[in-house]
């Protein structure tokens, strides 16, 4: 077993300066509980002089721009479940440890990622993708993993594991939370400094004074006590917000954050071998309902920036109620995703792809109706003979590769058409066309009030231009022009 | 002086009498006699190249048509707001891949521009129409980028009136309809100016008649043959 574990420092803070734009705003989170004081702040405002403890009054009067946003713990819980989310791409077996880490078991997946140090690389730049600061540690068992990233370090190079824990320093028994304060206390009363003192000390006295606990935490950090953890079970749906550490309107804030729940979102259907083609962007208000976005895609894509690129067409063209305090993404239909395989030659599907995202695009911020595709119609009507489609079945999102595919009942008419037609025929004096051909009789649509009798000819306007004209035999008659040949 | 220009191996030296050669690949247009007048030998693949008509209908669908005819497959023709209606039974007999073609129609004279740069620079069409409104050398200069980087041919549609602005468009064409087919003037090339207009006949074979022949007005007694549809 070989365990690596995701220690997320100040996750009271993280939750919300992972969607802070600029990382010189100073920004902290405040205790709810008591009088109000500074629990984390971000570097920015620690230049400041803004220190963790301080009462709210002071940090205000040392930074008056410093921005403040309560704690939530329940949003920090979150945030843990979607860290294990995210990192179901690397490992399917994964374990919370609350408050601040998550815990992967990754010895069956060294070869597939090349190593225990790609696998680490990997991780750091996925976390930077969603906006997180974190240490890894990793270590034969979970205990010892996570005090090596609570102390910042990793399994000392030489030497046995076991060694590198007897040197971590007391305070790391204070952070699992089984052990209490006043166990500590009578520790560092004992004169232990490191983990290795407390192992000296006789097993029998320390159970005498209430402190067998850490017998066995220590036991279990060595690997001598089996240390059962309960594997996390990855949400059918995914269902995660993100909370902005101001209101803000500004699309490129707004986009900045949703950049951040993409990449989570990419990362959890990339795991679950999925794709989505809708997903909803939810913009939360403070007092009001939350703006809904729709992100619909042509095709089932699994690619964070291509959601973001939608997105962003999206925001742009939005006009808010108000600002946003959160933003939360929900993908519920999953579609199975089979991944392309690499092809030397050039990838033929990156030319579809391409084609598809394109008409998202124009689609996120031309509207959907102002993109169509033509067919033909099998009607003797020029007017009633073509049509447009917008948005279909599946099939016709892409550029077809046959040639067969539009439509093929449709008969084409074996005259010939014009390219372009007037949106509404005109009526012309016949004196400026010479007729070309013969005529070609149009009677028909007497079922649907689209009764209709003409001639139609080729003829050629004074200026040269080659047009289709008709003369109208039922009454009151008279020429028309309605296409060019073009 | 000329014998030893001649005598230099090919390329070596650039004649001022001679077209440029394209700096990417070139499309056949499919009318050999604007072939020759083009440098590279047809449409410069990653360019702009505005055309310029009185009105729609000139022959300047006839001109693309081979072009759009061999659209390759997964990608896109972009239509974009196009003056009148494209037909699609007349382009689907002429053999255009109706299932590749985007009709565009976006609301403002700002969002047509968006729509060429996006259609130009993605890659994912094979030729991009556009019928802009308006446009003033700084978006004519994005479109260019834009083509250039993509290397997708795009055609812009404009009047005879923009002639006298000056265009970072790297072919400009004016067209004009004639008697059986289509005169075109290049009015910007690179290379040397073109001496001569470049006629080119579209509708051979296809009127049976030749339009001196008839009469000057229509006539409106019965014609000789009917075709009764319907």
């Amino acid at each position: 077993m070989l365990w690596l574990a995701i220690l997320v420092p100040d996750l009271p803070l993280q939750v919300f300066t992972r969607g802070l734009t600029h990382t010189n705003t100073p920004f902290a989170v405040v205790d709810r509980m008591g009088a109000a004081r500074i629990l984390c702040a971000n570097a920015a405002a620690l230049a400041l002089g803004v220190q963790t403890g301080q009462p709210l009054s002071t940090a205000q009067a040392v930074a008056l721009a410093l921005q403040l946003q309560p704690r939530q713990p329940e949003r920090e819980a979150a945030l843990l479940a979607e860290i294990a989310c995210w990192a179901g791409r690397f490992t399917p077996r994964i374990s919370l440890a609350p408050p601040d880490t998550v815990l992967l078991e990754i010895h069956s997946s060294l070869r597939l990622f090349g190593g225990q140090s790609h696998i680490e690389n990997q991780l750091k730049e996925g976390l930077a993708q969603l906006g997180l600061r974190a240490r890894l540690a990793c270590a034969p068992t979970p205990l010892a993993a996570r005090w090596f990233a609570a102390c910042g370090q990793g399994l000392p190079a030489r030497g046995d594991w076991r060694c590198g824990l007897d040197a971590l320093p007391l305070a790391v028994l204070g952070s699992e939370g089984d052990c209490s304060a006043a166990t500590l206390e009578l520790l560092r009363g004992l004169g232990a400094q490191r983990l290795g003192d407390v192992r000296a000390l006789p097993a029998a006295g320390l159970a005498r004074r209430q402190a067998q606990s850490v017998s066995l935490l220590l036991a279990r950090a060595r690997g001598e006590q089996p240390d059962p953890r309960l594997w996390f079970a990855p949400p059918e749906r995914f269902h995660h917000e993100l909370a902005l550490p101001a209101p803000t309107d500004s699309s490129e804030a707004l986009l900045f954050a949703a950049r951040r729940l993409f990449a989570s979102l990419a990362s959890w259907l990339q795991a679950r071998h999925a794709a989505i083609d809708h997903c909803r962007l939810r913009l939360l208000h403070e007092r009001q309902p939350a703006t809904v976005l729709e992100i619909v895609l042509g095709q089932a894509a699994n690619d964070e920036a291509h959601l973001a690129l939608i997105a962003r067409e999206r925001l742009d063209s939005l006009a808010l109620p108000t600002e946003v305090c959160a933003l939360g993404v929900d993908a519920d239909h999953l579609l199975a995703h089979v991944p392309r395989a690499d092809d030397l030659f050039g990838a033929p599907g990156q030319a579809r792809d391409q084609a598809m995202r394109l008409v998202d695009r124009l689609r996120a911020r031309l509207g959907e109706n102002a993109i169509r595709h033509l067919a033909p119609v099998a009607d003797h009507r020029p007017e009633a003979a073509w049509q447009t489609q917008g948005r279909t079945q599946h099939g016709r999102q892409r550029p077809a590769t046959s040639k067969a595919a539009s439509n093929p009942e449709a008969v084409l008419p074996d005259r010939r058409r014009p390219f372009w037609l007037l949106p509404h025929a005109t009526v012309i004096s016949p004196q400026h066309y010479t007729l070309l051909g013969d005529a070609e009789r149009i009677e028909s649509g007497w079922w649907d009030d689209g009764d209709m009798r003409r001639d139609y000819f080729l003829a050629q306007r004074s200026d040269n231009t080659l047009c289709w004209i008709y003369h109208e035999l039922s009454p009151p008659g008279g020429w028309y022009l309605q296409g060019y040949f073009g | 002086m000329g014998q030893v220009l001649e005598r230099l191996p090919a390329g070596l030296v650039w004649q001022g009498a001679r077209l440029a050669d394209a700096r990417g690949a070139a499309l056949h247009t499919g009318f050999a006699e604007l072939d020759a007048e083009l440098p590279g030998g047809g449409w410069p693949a990653g360019a702009l190249i505005e055309l310029l008509a009185e009105h729609p209908g000139v022959g300047e669908i006839s001109l693309l048509l081979p072009l759009m005819q061999r659209t390759p497959p997964e990608r896109w023709i972009a239509w974009i707001a196009p003056p009148l209606l494209p037909y699609a039974p007349a382009l689907a007999a002429a053999g255009v891949p109706l299932e590749r073609l985007l009709l565009i129609q976006p609301a403002t004279a700002d969002e047509v521009l968006w729509a060429t740069r996006q259609a130009a620079a993605g890659g994912s069409c094979a030729l991009v129409l556009a019928w802009p409104e308006r446009l003033d050398t700084a978006a004519l200069r994005r479109l260019q980028l834009a083509a250039e980087e993509s290397a997708t041919p795009l055609f812009l549609f404009r009047a005879p009136s923009a002639a006298r602005h000056a265009s970072p468009a790297a072919l400009r064409l004016q067209l004009s309809p004639t008697a059986n087919g289509l005169r075109i003037d290049i009015l910007k090339r690179r290379g040397p100016p073109a001496a001569h207009p470049v006629h080119l006949a579209l509708h051979n074979g296809s009127l049976q008649e030749s339009p001196q022949e008839r009469p000057a007005a229509p006539v409106p007694a019965p014609p000789p043959r009917l075709t009764l549809v319907g």
